[in-house]
Formats: structure tokens, sequence, C-alpha cells
């Protein structure tokens, strides 16, 4: 597409072949900043690169913001979990705003981003970090005490989330001690919180000077299986607090420009409990369920907000009205092989006859065994569905918990 | 409901974002239009949705980066193996370049590389290859690997086939029915379904044949009606109520017909038994003539008068009537003057099977006849066309083509092998003075068991395969490649101690080409040796190339003998234990099977082009050869040829290392 030079020059930092799609059809000029091994695939498809290994920030840090400076780009916008300190290193240069890296570390730990929501006057659940073993044990005890448990009462169970990476990556629930000895030592240390019975949402906010740019609720169906948006009725009904909740988010962690992907609970009195929040886009293929069903390219919202040289005009028009101008109701589900041994991937006849089914990137397997599901996120391939009714998609997307795709 | 107006919606919007995206981006777009198009195909009506849709398709860029995006290369054998896949979309993409094919066919659409009459041509060939798809509900096989899919190939077949029109594909259908018997497999029930297709559909008033077809008589009379007496397929009780009142010169008559058709066609009709039977005891004459055999084998069918009855009591009925052509055969090979074949004949005659045995014959063959008499049969059938053996679907090359060097030069072990096998389940081998028993080794290189052979191979490769993977095992650590111990271990003294390879195993690099080829000259071309034609067929590794020349795999043949042909060029006569071996090469290597003086069951080349495809061989290192006396220029053709195909990224000046020791030969 005829790139405007007189409109930002956007930096993508990690390497998303969607985003990059995007970004070829987006006005924008841009360049992928990604490792090594992406070179030979962007020269052969003519796809402006700079090469750079996104490890631990250290003193050669400065050489990236120094190259992208040069070469005139605007802002850097991360696109993975691992790149959100570096886009906060580099928008420090590039935007000459130091703080901006401060904020983005505050983004990068569980920890520390729950202190600082529950300094903002957000509330959070219990939690607490662990070194090993002995501290994890030692929470789900207190916790379970505090509930006024009996020994031999079925505990309620915790959560254990890696410090440092998205999403459902390495997210655990342990509800005995006998399972805590299940944990890989590699994995510690980690956030460990109470279990908030209550339904869990998430929410994909655009925020361009300081302000709400389009608000999407993404309704889990089953955490780590389905998702579908916009949501229910029942839950958009709640838009209103959900706003004057992201408002304050925005205001505690001081956020001007950029994306946020932040997770909550809603209890059955209506109270919002914090989860934790992302400043990068959302896994589970929101951004294509919101394309499917609002139009607009979600890579493309994201890098308008970012850039510094976009009109509060242009991003007006860029967003459509949430909820009024969704086309329907767009949802997916992640299969995981319900049976030990498989031998080939059939859709189940009923999913293929529904209407509401439009596609899936299922793949047949590799292997006939098939190792034991031990944390969340960990399906092996995505369904997609749309449809009018909300509930019927809803029910649809739960009841594919109970099917084989693998036999 | 129908579902059809909405799957196409979907689909032409998946095939609009396909046809949007930028070509990096094709990929990640290309699952959704091959999983709608997937359901397209599962409608009724869907075909024909697809064929309109061709253009646009392709367009879109479905078969970008495939070998489908050139269609003027693609091969029509390969397309049974995509339809039967289990891998929707290799199976989907199958379906729509032949749908796309189609439509250039017709008319409607004119495309850029290939023309309609070339797709026309590839599509009957597609049909007749594939054509057991037409008739009849899918195989075990088919459901367990395909599950639901198998529908569409079904579906795919009856389409094409009713807007080709059933006149086209006849002719290149009884063709290649005719190609196939060329090489006298001993595998002929496919065959005999499609005949009987024909035979089907020549009486159906409905179906239009034209003037087409016209050369399949001979094919379904030598099923159905070979004789007078029972022209008009009057089934085996009427036909045999017939005999009885026959007098000599009719019986005499009957049996010259079914000797004539089945020495045509390689097939054997059900009647043919039944007069066996018949004149059994009364007369050695009509059985003779009704075998069709030489004065070989007339003599040997009267020096052994009671085994060869026997044997035709116990081997020979309806049910296992291709065992009559392998009796023709063995006698007229005159095998039975070798000492311990009558006697071995008679072991297997009262041979008891084991209780795997009988499960695995009665698994593939059905229970209407004994699993003993099925043996017996496969015994025959192997005896006396030992290059008729075919590896079925597995990856067990080694293991045919030693079954068929020793049906041709060994055949007393042949039915040791046998005998090991069915009676006791175990078969003991010796690896350099150590045994190797096929039970106690683990695994073979087939990784589950082959049910699409002969008796014979069904009951004996199991053990092979295993011992011939177990010998491989016990050369891990050795430099170079195991066949140089393994082969003459493996099939017998008579395989050549010496041992040529062209590539390195480490680096998959090729060595000494020149060298290579000048001894392998040297030693087989009978311009160069001495003329001393080859005393023992050898074992020979060929690097298989398809028909763009690209490398394929390693392959295990047997070469028979080198000879002029009737043009007075010099060619090898080698036998592959592929199910067809009339395979294109590429390059203009067109594997002939037929022509050029070809023995049943034999393929060659030209004497250059094949050494263009051979990686391994063997020699005895202690006859006397002088490789200078090959002129260099016929080399360089040779050489050229090798760079040209397989050895094109093998050359010491490129670096890229692929593994010649990956995997085994198939």
């Amino acid at each position: 597409m005829e790139k405007n030079p007189d409109k930002g020059y956007i930096a993508l930092l990690g390497w998303s072949l969607a985003a990059v799609e995007a970004a070829e059809t987006f006005d924008r000029r841009y360049v992928v900043v990604a490792p090594n091994w992406a070179e030979e695939y962007c020269e052969k498809h003519n796809i402006p690169y700079v090469p750079w290994n996104f490890e631990r920030l250290n003193d050669r840090s400065i050489e990236i913001a120094e190259t992208l400076r040069d070469m005139g780009v605007d802002v850097a916008v991360p696109l993975f979990e691992e790149t959100v300190e570096w886009a906060g290193a580099i928008n420090s240069v590039l935007l000459q705003s130091p703080r901006l890296y401060g904020q983005s570390l505050l983004l990068r730990d569980k920890a520390l981003m729950k202190r600082r929501a529950q300094l903002g006057g957000i509330r959070v659940g219990i939690f607490e970090e662990a070194h090993d073993k002995e501290d994890v044990i030692r929470f789900l005890k207190r916790v379970n005490q505090t509930l006024l448990k009996l020994d031999g009462d079925p505990n309620d169970p915790i959560h254990l989330k890696a410090f440092d990476k998205a999403g459902c990556l390495g997210h655990r629930v342990i509800r005995t001690p006998d399972e805590v000895d299940s944990i890989p030592d590699e994995e510690f240390p980690v956030l460990m919180e109470s279990h908030l019975d209550g339904w869990e949402f998430a929410v994909e906010a655009w925020v361009h000077n300081g302000k709400i740019a389009f608000l999407n609720i993404s309704e889990y169906v089953s955490l780590g299986y389905s998702v579908f948006v916009p949501a229910s009725p029942e839950l958009e009904h709640y838009r209103p607090q959900i706003t004057a909740q992201i408002e304050k988010l925005i205001k505690a962690f001081d956020i001007e420009f950029g994306l946020i992907h932040p997770e909550y609970f809603v209890t059955s009195d209506g109270e919002m409990y914090f989860g934790e929040v992302a400043y990068r886009p959302p896994g589970f293929k929101v951004f294509e369920l919101l394309e499917r069903v609002y139009g607009f390219n979600a890579y493309q919202a994201t890098m308008l907000v970012f850039d510094p040289k976009a009109s509060a005009e242009e991003v007006q028009q860029f967003f459509p009205r949430e909820v009024e101008d969704a086309n329907g109701y767009a949802g997916c589900f992640g299969v995981s092989p319900r049976r030990r041994v498989v031998s080939r991937l059939e859709i189940p006849e009923e999913v293929e006859d529904d209407p509401y089914f439009e596609s899936h990137e299922l793949t047949p397997p590799v292997e006939e065994t098939v190792t034991k599901r031990t944390a969340f996120g960990t399906h092996w391939g995505l369904v997609y569905f749309r449809g009018e009714d909300p509930l019927r998609l809803r029910d649809l997307l739960k009841h594919q918990e109970e099917l084989d795709y693998y036999i | 409901m129908d579902k059809l107006p909405g799957l196409l919606d979907n689909l032409d919007e998946a095939t609009r974002l396909l046809a949007d995206a930028r070509d990096f981006a094709k990929p990640g777009k290309l699952p959704r239009v091959l999983d709608t198009a997937r359901r397209v195909l599962m409608q009724p009506g869907g075909c024909a949705a697809l064929e309109s849709r061709a253009e646009g398709l392709e367009r879109a860029g479905i078969f970008l980066g495939s070998d489908w995006a050139t269609p003027s290369i693609l091969v029509p054998g390969l397309t049974a193996q995509a339809l039967s896949s289990g891998d929707s979309n290799l199976l989907v993409t199958e379906a729509l370049s032949e749908l796309r094919l189609l439509a250039v066919a017709l008319g409607g659409y004119q495309h850029p590389t290939l023309a309609a009459e070339q797709a026309h041509h590839f599509l009957t060939q597609v049909i007749a290859l594939n054509l057991p798809l037409l008739f009849g509900p899918p195989s075990e096989a088919e459901r367990e690997t395909q599950g639901r899919l198998a529908q569409i190939p079904r579906s795919l077949m009856q389409y094409l086939v009713e807007r080709i029109g059933y006149e086209h594909v006849m002719d290149q259908l009884v063709e290649e029915i005719w190609r196939i018997l060329q090489q006298r497999p001993i595998q002929v029930d496919t065959v005999k379904q499609m005949i009987t297709q024909i035979a089907v559909l020549q009486s159906n008033p409905e179906v239009d044949l034209g003037t087409s077809g016209q050369g399949a008589s001979r094919l379904v009379s030598s099923l159905f009606g070979p004789t007078r007496g029972c022209r008009e397929d009057p089934g085996l009780d009427t036909y045999r109520e017939r005999l009885q009142s026959m007098d000599s010169n009719a019986l005499q008559s009957e049996a010259t017909g079914f000797a004539r058709a089945m020495h045509d066609t390689g097939l054997v009709s059900p009647y043919l038994p039944v007069l066996l039977h018949h004149v059994l005891g009364e007369s050695d004459h009509l059985v003779a003539e009704a075998l069709g055999v030489s004065a070989t084998g007339r003599d040997c069918l009267l020096c052994f008068r009671d085994l060869v009855h026997d044997l035709i009591r116990a081997g020979i009925h309806p049910e296992t009537a291709q065992a009559a052509y392998g009796l023709a055969l063995l006698l007229d090979r005159g095998i039975l003057h070798q000492a311990p074949l009558a006697p071995a004949l008679r072991r297997q005659l009262v041979l008891p099977l084991t209780d795997w045995s009988r499960a695995r014959l009665t698994l593939a063959f059905g229970s209407s006849v004994s699993a003993e008499t099925h043996l017996l049969a496969g015994v025959l059938c192997m005896l006396g066309q030992p290059l008729g053996i075919g590896q079925g679907n597995n990856p067990t090359c080694q293991s045919a083509r030693a079954l068929s060097m020793w049906g041709c030069i060994d055949p007393d072990y042949l039915l040791q092998m046998v005998a090991w096998a069915a009676r006791d389940d175990e078969i003991i081998m010796h690896f350099e003075g150590q045994p190797i028993s096929s039970m106690a080794s683990l695994s073979g290189v087939a990784t589950q068991l082959p049910i699409d052979l002969d008796a014979v191979s069904l009951l004996v490769v199991p053990h092979l395969d295993r011992i011939y993977a177990e010998m491989g095992r016990r050369c891990i650590g050795r430099e170079g490649d195991p066949h140089r111990w393994i082969n003459p271990e493996f099939h017998g003294w008579w395989a050549g101690r010496g041992f040529r390879i062209n590539v390195d195993v480490a680096s998959g690099q090729l060595v000494d080409l020149e060298g290579f080829l000048r001894h392998f000259y040297a030693n087989y071309h009978i311009d160069y040796n001495g003329n001393q034609p080859l005393i023992h067929p050898q074992p020979a590794g060929i690097a298989i190339t398809d028909s763009a020349c690209r490398f394929i795999g390693w392959h295990a043949i047997c070469i028979l003998r080198v000879d002029r042909d009737p043009k007075d060029e010099m060619r090898v006569y080698f036998y592959n234990p592929n199910n067809d071996s009339g395979q294109d090469w590429g390059d203009g290597l067109q594997v002939s099977t037929a022509g050029n003086g070809e023995r049943f069951g034999e393929a060659s080349l030209p004497f250059g082009q094949f050494a263009s495809r051979v990686y391994i061989f063997h020699y005895d290192p202690l006859e006397r050869i002088d490789p200078s006396v090959v002129p260099a220029a016929e080399l360089e053709d040779v050489q050229a040829r090798v760079l040209r195909s397989w050895g094109a990224d093998r050359s010491p000046a490129t670096a890229a290392a692929l593994q010649a020791s990956q995997g085994n030969p198939g």
C-alpha cells in the first residue's frame, strides 16, 4: 500500500506474520525488528527489516534505539510479552520520555503490577511470590485457613503463574500439596494467587492521548479453552463499570497511548477484581475475532494509537462503535486431544454441520501418544465459530469441551 | 437443509482473503480455503461448484509453491496415493487440482501453461488408475486412514468420469490393463476388478461407450469365457455339467482355448481349474494342453506326474485359478529337475500351518478355500513368476527382491523359507557367523504388518524384514554403507563381496563418480568385460528420481542381465520390486517393460541411462577386469545425467550435506 510520509514510521518488535501483513496494507511506513532467523524470509519477500536478538537488556541495548532513531522511526510497538520492556526502552529514547521505560517494567512483572494496581485503588485477590515449593505449600494452606476450611475439606485451588510470560503460558492450578511436586524447579520464582470464583473476562483497550479510543470485552467461556467477542449482553451490561475500571488502570499506570489487555474477574456481587494487564496484543487470536465482527484490523489499530503523529480525528474515524457496529459474534475454541492415543484428526460431524462453524486451523497428529496436559494454553489449534446469537455461541463453545477432534 | 450455498459463501470469502494476501501471507490463509473446500466436496453438487471456481482458486494461489502449480509435471500415477491419503489438505488439494484440469480440459478455463488436450489426457489416466474408486464402498484400509474423507475421492471420480465420458476412459483403461499385465504380476486382483467393471459397463445399455473398448473383449473373455464351452459365462456348475457330455475333440478344443487365453493375458479364468480337475487322471495330454506348456514343461509334467496331479488337486481351484499359470510356467522352467525341488514341494503339500499363519492368510484372502490352498497356490505362482513379486504399499523392497532372486535361482531355498515361516513362525539367518532370529528381532523397516501381498510374501516378508533390519542394526558404527555387508549375507553367496558406492554416507556427497561408473561398466557391460554375460542376478541400489528429475529415495533392485535389445542397443534388464516397473525417472529415462526385448516381469533401460541412477553395486573382486578399456566419452554423458538429476546438489562443489544414510531403501 502507498505509504504516507506525513504519518508515523513504526517499528514492530518481534516477528508476527499477521502484524507484518497488517502493516503492509496500512498507510504507515514500518520496519520489522526481529532475530536473524527472520532475515532470509524478509529479504525474500521484500519486508523492511532490522536484525535484533531480544535477550536481556544490556549495555548494547541503546544501539537498537539509536539505529531506529537514525532511520527516522517514530515509535516502537511491542508484539510479544518479551518485547514489552524493549519497546519501553526504545520509546523512551525515540519519544524522549524516560518514564516510559519504568512503566514498561511495571507491566512486565506480575507481582509489581499487582502492587501498583493496589496502590491505584484497584481491587486484587490475595497474591504472593514463591521462590520454592515450600512457599507454595505454605500459601495454599494459609489461603484455605483464611477461608475457614477444616482439615479434610476440599481445598480451594490457588493459581501459579510465571512472572514474565504471556497469558496462559506456565499457568498451573494447584489444589493439594501433592500437586506441588509436579512443578519443575526451573519454573520458580512464580506468582501465586488465590482462586476467585467468578466470571473471568479480558479487555482490549486502545488508548490514545490518555483516553480510551475503543474498548472490547472478550468473554471467556472456559479459561484457556474458548473466548468470544463482543461479550454477551449479560456481561456487556457491566460496560460502564468496566470502563471506569480501565480508566483507573490507565491512571494508575500513567498510560498515554497504546494497547492494553487486562484481565478481570467479576464476582457474583458485581465486584471487579483485577487479574493482570499486558501491554501487547492478546493471544488466542482475539484480533482475528475482532476483525471478523467489526471489520477493522486490530494490528493497524495498535499501530495507529502508538503513532505520535496520529490525530484525534483519525483515531476517532478509524474505530467503529462498540457492540452496535458488530456484525454478529465470533468465537474460537482451543482443541486439546481427549484421548491418550490418537491416530487422526476428524472434525466431529455435528460441528461440521453447525451453521456457526466457520473454519479451523488444526493439523493432523504427528505423534500417536498424547502428552499429558499440565498447564493451560497448550491446545493443538483453534476452531472458529460465528453466529448471531451470543448465548447459542457460548453454549456451542462450551459443548466443544466434550467432543473428540482427535480419534 | 441445503448447506452448499452457505459453504460456498464461506469459500468465496476465504478465497478472496487468500487472493488479497501478499505471497508471504498466503500460507496462513490457505488452510481455511482447503478446509472449506473439503466441506464443499462432501456436499452433493460440490464438485461442480468447485469446477466452476477452479480458475479463481488457482489465481488466488492455492497451488503456489507446490508441484500442483506446474500441472505439466504432474504424474497421474501419484494421484492414487494423494487421493487415499488421510491428510485432508493433501487430498483436497489433489481433488481441486483435478477439478481445475477438468475445467481446462472442457474449455471453461484457458490455462497459461496447460493445453486442454493435455489436461484431458491426464484426467483419463487419473480415472483409469483410480477406477476402483468408482465401484464399491471404501475398503477397511481406507476407512481406517481416511474416515469420512473416503467419500471425497469417490464422488470426485464419479464426477470426473461423468464429465469426461466413459468412452474416453475405456481405451486408456484397456491399454493400461494390458501394460500392467505385460509385466505378469502375481497379484492380479485389482486388474480383475477393473476388467469386471468393464464387462459390467459393456452390458449396461445406459452407458454409451461409442466405439471404444474394443480391445477389452480379449480381457473380458479371458476371465469370463475363454472357450466355446463357457463363452456366455454360464457359471461353474453348469460348465462342470457340460464337460461331462463333451467328447475328446471338444475337450481338446476347450483345453487349447484356455491355454491360449492364459498365455495371452497372464490371467486365468476360474473355469480352467474345473476343466483341469475333470481331465486329471484321465488324460495327461489334456492337462498339458490346458496348461499350454512347451516341450520342457510336458517333459516335467510326465516325469513328475503324481506330484503335479497332487499340486493341481490341492492348490488349483476356481478361487486360486491364477496358480494354473504359475504351475504352467514352473513346469516350463524345468526346475522340477533340480533334485531338492520335488521333495520340497511334497513337504509343502502337507505343511502344517501355525495359527498365526493361518490367521494372516484368512484375513487377506478369506476362507472360501483353506489357508493351505492359498499358500500352495502362492508358492506355485512364485516359482512360476519370480519376477512378478510386488512389494505392495510397503517399504520392504529388500525382502521382495530377496524372494524374487531365490525364486529365480534358488527355488528350494525359497521353499525352505516358506516352511520355516509358515510352520515355525520363525526364520533364522546367519550374519557373519552369528544367528539372527526373526522372532528375537524387535522391529523391521515396515512399521505395520503388510497385508496387500501375495500369499508367500504375506507370511515370509515380515520375518525377512525384521532380519534385514537387525542386520542393519548390527552394522551400526561401521564406516560406510551397511549394504556392503548385508546384501551378500542376506541374499546368498552369489551376491558379490566386492562393493562400490558413489555417495559418501556421512556427507551425502558424490565420491569418485567417474571411477565408480568406469568400474560398473567394466564389470557389467559385455563390450568391456570380455563378453561375459551376468551369471547370477546381482543386488544393486538405485537413486530413484521422479519425472521432474528430483531425488525421491534409495531403492533396492536386482540386475538380471545385460544384453543387446532387438534394435542392437545395449540394455540393462532388471527386476524392480515395485508393483509397476514402468516408471518415468525424468530426463528422458522412461523405464520400459515391454517391446525392448524384456522377458515378462523385467524392466529395462539403455545401459548408460541405467548407470546414471545406480549408486550401489556388487561385483566379484576376483574377476579380472580392466576399467581402463571403458572410453571416457561414454562415461561423460552418464556423469552429466547424474549431475542433472539426483546428483545435482551432491557434487562436491555444493555444500548441501544430504545424509545418504537416512532411512532404509524402500
